[in-house]
């Protein structure tokens, strides 16, 4: 079955909003039994015809200063709640990097390396270095953060990404398509701001 | 307090207005066109599936054309009054006509076709034969130029290149059509019109975009060197590399400057064709990507992927002077503007 823009809001609406943020991403990947195929993608550039992206916004009741405090530090991922621990060099300079490891220790782990900072307009850029399709399936994939100023006094977060699907070559397996794709990193994207409306909503 | 999430999707389209659908059943009503003369941009927007035809002057978009398959490579070419399309997705080429942007053609072509040129008219070696009009397309999968006769729309040839061959360019003089082969990081030559293969020209990492200067230069933007290699096709030779911003994919030429959409970046890096060395960066929309001249050389026109809109630059003052909507996912990746005469305009209503 596709991955349809509709079963995509079923899983969204669908799944809980805190502790199992990424079954759909990785489990329903991971059961298609195309593991073997990530070692066969040479050139590790290569990529699909089309790119897609993903714009996700929230809206929290909370200062732009103060949800920037908690996500605007490239080494420190730990409000998604998919994360288990970030390691990077760098702080917040271009071309800082940083591992994320996720679930838990020894967990699958996505390299980036940040491109865009800054403080002031509350946003940064970083894309993604190395990533197994079976944890994400996207290639080529970059990566925006902003912290906007929202309604009554609160923030808006955007959270925008740009990628191609996880199969570089002709004809996709329904699993690394471009919905698959979208899929995933939406659900990776509404996790962590579902933890950041929960963190900043109003006790 | 919950707050909402919102889902913003590519699916905002918007098609054509009651308005423009009764003035289209009445051919004689267009007296809403612009009647000044000037240059249209025809935009490919891949992630929306159609093509924002836009006029440069007004500032407006005056058309969507539906364009099935994720179009990115465009080929505008008002010598043979049309435009032609190329949809990955679907493999389809197309051909439009450009008076009334209508589909007057289409072909499906094998593998991965993506980006397009045209070499109009090009006289033959012998005399006796009548100037063809070839279409190139490069299949992104299977190292090779797609070459399509225009007048029959046929595939005719096919060309060996580099593996993931995906710009291509056609000389001033059409003496050479040339592919940006990205995984091979070479320029492939043919010559025309025998399309003989001349030679392979090593470039930066990973070449996609790629154009020719007035001068008749081949600039070549290396996406993975964060560069532009300069050739010169007479030497089949790299004469200079010119450092520009992050992932280059376009390559544009205007007052004697070079303009390089920067996609990562969000900026024009601008260089001077005489001396090849950087001279500015302009902030644009994000990710840049398709970009050309007017031929007149009056304005920039470069397509921004994420912000659904073309960026307008002034090639003289330097300054980004505005900005024009368009479909969702605008790449343009090719010729994508023409200029039309006084008091005639692209998309007249068809009989």
């Amino acid at each position: 079955m596709l991955p349809t823009f509709s079963h995509l809001s079923a899983v969204l609406a669908d799944r809980e909003p805190r502790r199992k943020p990424f079954r759909f991403a990785w489990l329903a990947v991971l059961a298609a039994g195309l593991v073997a195929l990530s070692g066969a993608l040479t050139p590790s550039e290569a990529h699909g015809p089309t790119r897609q992206k993903v714009t996700l916004t929230t809206e929290v009741p909370a200062a732009p200063a103060d949800v920037w405090a908690v996500i605007g530090n490239f080494q420190d991922m730990s409000w998604h709640p998919a994360v288990f621990s970030t390691k990077g060099e760098g702080g917040n300079d271009i071309d800082a990097t940083r591992v994320v490891t996720l679930e838990k220790e020894g967990g699958p782990t996505i390299s980036e390396v940040l491109y865009k900072y800054d403080a002031t307009k509350m946003t940064y850029s970083y894309r993604i270095t190395d990533v197994k399709v079976e944890v994400l399936p996207v290639t080529n994939y970059s990566s925006h953060l902003t912290v906007k100023p929202g309604k009554d006094g609160g923030s808006l977060i955007e959270w925008k990404g740009a990628f191609y699907r996880g199969y570089p070559n002709n004809d996709p397996p329904e699993n690394l398509n471009d919905e698959a794709a979208i899929a995933a990193v939406s659900a990776v994207y509404q996790a962590g701001l579902d933890a950041l409306s929960d963190r900043f909503a109003k006790k | 307090m919950r707050s909402r999430t919102v889902l913003r999707r590519s699916d905002r389209s918007k098609g054509l207005s009651a308005g423009m659908a009764v003035l289209l059943a009445l051919p004689g009503l267009m007296t809403c066109a612009p009647a000044h003369a000037g240059a249209f941009a025809f935009v490919t927007n891949q992630n929306s599936s159609d093509l924002s035809v836009l006029d440069l002057g007004a500032r407006t978009e005056i058309r969507r054309v539906p364009v099935p398959g994720k179009p990115a490579g465009v080929a505008v070419t008002p010598s043979l009054g049309s435009f032609f399309t190329v949809s990955p997705d679907s493999k389809t080429l197309r051909r439009f006509s450009l008076a009334t942007c209508t589909e007057t053609a289409s072909l499906q072509l094998p593998g991965g076709p993506t980006g397009i040129a045209v070499a109009a008219k090009v006289e033959q070696e012998s005399g006796e034969q009548a100037p063809k009009s070839l279409i190139f397309v490069s299949d992104w999968y299977n190292a090779r130029l797609h070459v399509v006769d225009a007048a029959s729309f046929r595939l005719i040839r096919e060309l060996e290149t580099g593996s993931a061959p995906a710009g291509i360019a056609v000389a001033a003089d059409q003496s050479w059509v040339a592919s940006a082969d990205r995984d091979a990081n070479q320029v492939s030559f043919f010559s025309l019109p025998d399309l003989d293969p001349i030679g392979q020209v090593p470039v930066g990492e990973r070449p996609y975009g790629l154009a020719t200067a007035p001068d008749g230069r081949l600039h070549v933007a290396n996406v993975g060197s964060n560069s532009v290699s300069v050739i010169d096709p007479g030497r089949l030779a790299v004469i200079a590399e010119v450092p520009v911003g992050e992932r280059p994919y376009g390559v544009a030429f205007a007052s004697g400057r070079a303009f390089v959409t920067d996609q990562y970046a969000d900026t024009l890096s601008i260089y001077g064709l005489a001396d090849l060395k950087p001279e500015t960066v302009l902030d644009v929309g994000e990710y840049p990507e398709g970009i050309q001249a007017t031929p007149t050389g009056d304005l920039i026109v470069s397509t921004n992927w994420f912000s659904n809109t073309v960026s307008l630059t002034d090639p003289k003052s330097l300054e980004v002077t505005g900005e024009i909507e368009t479909g969702d996912g605008p790449r343009a990746f090719g010729q994508f503007i023409a200029e039309f005469p006084e008091g005639d305009t692209p998309c007249r209503a068809s009989n």
